[in-house]
């Protein structure tokens, strides 16, 4: 049971890294990314073909594959740097389906649809596997905490408000004078790195990648869980992870003790009620359970300071 | 320190979720003593692109173990199934592994179907000395550094392309041209063929790869027969192996052609004149339908059975029979003694409950599946599989022979 908690936990870390990724791009700077699990594949994909093919360090690989996680998220940025909304969300969707396709064909480069195995994982051989997972837990954890810092350092700053200024009205902040592309481009590369950086870790941890695994359910997951803590804010995005995870397979536990459903009944009824619960947290608390917050963490607001809520973006 | 005192009842609040989450666990997972429900584990894909074999593979496992249960089950204890859904994708399948092994503490997997979701749930198994059995074909899956904790029931592309090259040298072509759609499946089966032609006195005199959607195949079919073969490989799928027959005919081909049941279907006959379809030899992967573990399946399901449920059900006896044999339902056991009540010289029994009874008496045994002979290669490959060969007269399929 406890290697089973252990290692959930670690999904549940790979979880919050790419929901505070998203956080940058979606949260803070409002463009809405549905290629996640694209970013994903890349920081995934560029790890294990530097540590197998290459035989580079795992450190330089996971560091490659959060490089490179941005690299191709600023391409995408430029490209796309036009379209806003809905538009961008098709754009992003169709980006992360070509990457996928890419994957699968380009056989020479990434084994096709056989995938890649046998990654390695830090210490692996010598820690066994519960040791390995346990060390693993604790690998995740501690990044998860300083993307968690580093973001939370970055929502503050001048930069993080130009970006909310961005996300509420891009007119207004051009306005001031803000070159509003650039900001979108930083945001992207930003919330892209940490995609890239979870990939990395996902294929170091179960030693295995292949196009199925890079596939838009990924992607619904994450976004879940963000809107579930609460877009636009660091602490939302991790603990929606957590719930998601626990949420996810607390379900495995429950169901099986529900009277007459069968097992197929059963896997259908999960993903009823994964549906059920985006739809009612959209409905009722668009905010989410951990709303963003209005003041600065450490100084606090200005009495007078104008007191308005501002529109959330679900 | 003011952030310390609501930390706490957070932290309750945590621990008290854990638990809850886990007693069902606990109070199902107790321990292995003898009385105790014998638990295996049961992952296939019960949503997603598999979600239509999934559950059919499922029930044929369920039904076995129901007939196990009624015979007095197995080293006197009830068999029962921890199920979970693969949801034909790598990450969810991980998950669900991790539980049926840290959770449930299952000796056996049983059921993965996507080549993808078995090759990321093998590791996970074979780090934990927990047995696998699939029907994944990928050539790729039984190369992994597995140990043995890894069988599977359906013929890799390896034994596929062998015995398509046995049938087409057997229909006495001597110069065979193969045409294949870019696949993972692609070059490993022109290999194989072209090796086996060779040793039956055939020979491939060449072969080409090409992309799917295209509306022509002009020049592929040009190429092909400037090479004048005496039977062409169609290795595709149905829209590009319908065009591919179409141009065979209007160039004037005459021969045979071959090609796999999958890519030349009923709608396909109808869609396409007869003389265009005439002497088209198609080949599938078989159930032994003869046996009679074949009729037992057939029996105990009520209907008709295909190849996955015929695996599904020979899994779960193999399974049964090793720990019946080994008298230890470990993962560690079932690699060691599998073999030892899948082939050899024992009486053979063709299903579980036959099986268990004889191995109850001390006798030798070896099990002879629905699927197949279920006779295992070091790397977990089996060793033998029918196919079933049909061609088209007359613009319909008439049935060869099962081989």
């Amino acid at each position: 049971m406890e290697n089973y908690l252990i290692a959930m936990g670690v999904s549940a870390g790979i979880y919050a890294l790419m929901a505070l990724g998203l956080n940058v791009i979606w949260g803070m700077a409002g463009l809405v990314n549905l290629g996640l699990v694209g970013f994903f594949a890349v920081g995934a994909y560029t790890s294990a073909l530097l540590t197998t093919k290459l035989g580079l360090p795992i450190l330089l690989g996971v560091v490659a594959g959060a490089g490179m996680g941005a690299l191709v998220g600023v391409l995408v940025a430029l490209i796309t740097a036009r379209l806003r909304g809905d538009y961008l969300a098709i754009v992003t969707l169709g980006f992360a389906e070509a990457l996928r396709v890419i994957a699968s064909n380009e056989v020479w480069l990434t084994n096709g649809t056989d995938g890649i195995s046998g990654i390695p994982g830090p210490f692996r051989a010598d820690l066994g596997p519960v040791g390995f997972n346990l060390f693993f837990l604790i690998l995740v954890a501690a990044l998860v905490t300083a993307v968690f810092f580093a973001f939370e350092r970055l929502s503050y700053s001048p930069f993080g408000r130009v970006l909310r200024a961005i996300r509420d009205d891009d007119q207004v902040a051009a306005v001031a004078g803000k070159w509003v592309i650039a900001y979108k481009v930083q945001a992207f590369a930003i919330g892209c790195a940490a995609l890239g950086l979870a990939g990395a870790l996902y294929g170091h941890y179960t030693s295995y990648i292949a196009p199925e695994i890079f596939v838009p359910l990924l992607t619904l997951y994450i976004k879940l869980s963000l809107l579930a803590g609460g877009v636009g804010n660091n602490r939302g995005a991790v603990i929606g992870a957590v719930l998601v995870v626990a949420f996810l397979e607390s379900t495995r536990f429950i169901i099986p003790l529900l009277p007459g459903l069968s097992a197929v009944q059963g896997a259908a009824l999960r993903e009823i009620i994964v549906s059920g619960a985006l739809i009612v947290l959209l409905r009722f608390r668009t905010q989410g359970l951990v709303p963003e917050a209005h003041s600065h963490p450490l100084i606090p607001r200005q009495p007078g300071a104008a007191a308005k809520e501002s529109p959330t973006h679900a | 320190m003011t952030g310390s005192t609501p930390l706490l009842p957070r932290r309750t609040a945590l621990l008290a979720g854990m638990t809850a989450l886990a007693a069902p666990a606990v109070s199902r997972a107790q321990g292995t003593s003898a009385g105790a429900p014998l638990r295996l584990g049961i992952l296939t894909p019960l949503t997603g692109a598999g979600g239509f074999d999934g559950p059919r593979m499922l029930k044929a496992m369920q039904a076995v173990g129901e007939e196990i249960n009624a015979a007095g089950g197995l080293l006197g204890r009830r068999i029962e199934f921890a199920v979970e859904d693969d949801q034909t994708n790598p990450e969810g399948a991980v998950r669900a592994a991790r539980k049926l092994i840290d959770v449930d503490k299952v000796p056996v997997i049983m059921g993965t179907w996507a080549s993808a979701v078995t090759a990321a749930v093998a590791p996970v198994c074979w780090e934990s000395k927990t047995f696998l059995t699939t029907v994944s074909g990928a050539d790729s899956i039984t190369q992994l550094p597995h140990q043995g904790y890894l069988i599977r029931t359906q013929p890799n592309n390896h034994l596929q392309a062998g015995k398509h090259a046995e049938f087409i040298a057997g229909t006495g072509a001597k110069k065979v041209f193969v045409m294949s759609l870019q696949s993972p499946f692609a070059m490993p089966t022109q290999n194989r063929v072209r090796e086996v032609l060779a040793q039956k006195g055939a020979q491939m005199t060449g072969a080409l790869l090409y992309e799917k959607d295209k509306t022509s195949y002009r020049s592929e079919v040009d190429q092909a027969l400037r090479t004048r073969p005496d039977l062409i490989y169609l290795n595709g799928y149905t829209p590009d192996v319908t065009i591919l027959l179409r141009e065979l005919y209007r160039a004037g081909f005459e021969g045979p052609r071959f090609a796999q049941s999958y890519s030349v279907t009923d709608k396909a006959l109808e869609s396409l004149p007869r003389e265009v379809t005439e002497k088209v030899y198609t080949v599938q992967p078989s159930s032994d339908v003869d046996s009679p573990a074949f009729e037992a399946a057939k029996k105990r399901l009520g209907t008709g059975v295909d190849s996955y449920e015929a695996q599904a059900t020979d899994w779960i006896s193999l399974v049964a029979l090793t720990i019946a044999k080994g008298r230890e339902a470990t993962g560690t056991a079932l690699r060691e003694n599998v073999r030892k009540i899948a082939q050899g010289e024992g009486t053979k029994v063709y299903t579980a409950v036959e099986g268990l009874r004889l191995l109850g008496e001390g006798k030798e045994i070896n099990y002879e599946g629905a699927s197949g002979p279920c006779d295992f290669t070091e790397i977990g490959d089996i060793v033998d599989c029918k196919f079933r060969y049909q061609i088209v007269e007359n613009g319909a399929f008439r049935f060869l022979k099962v081989a």
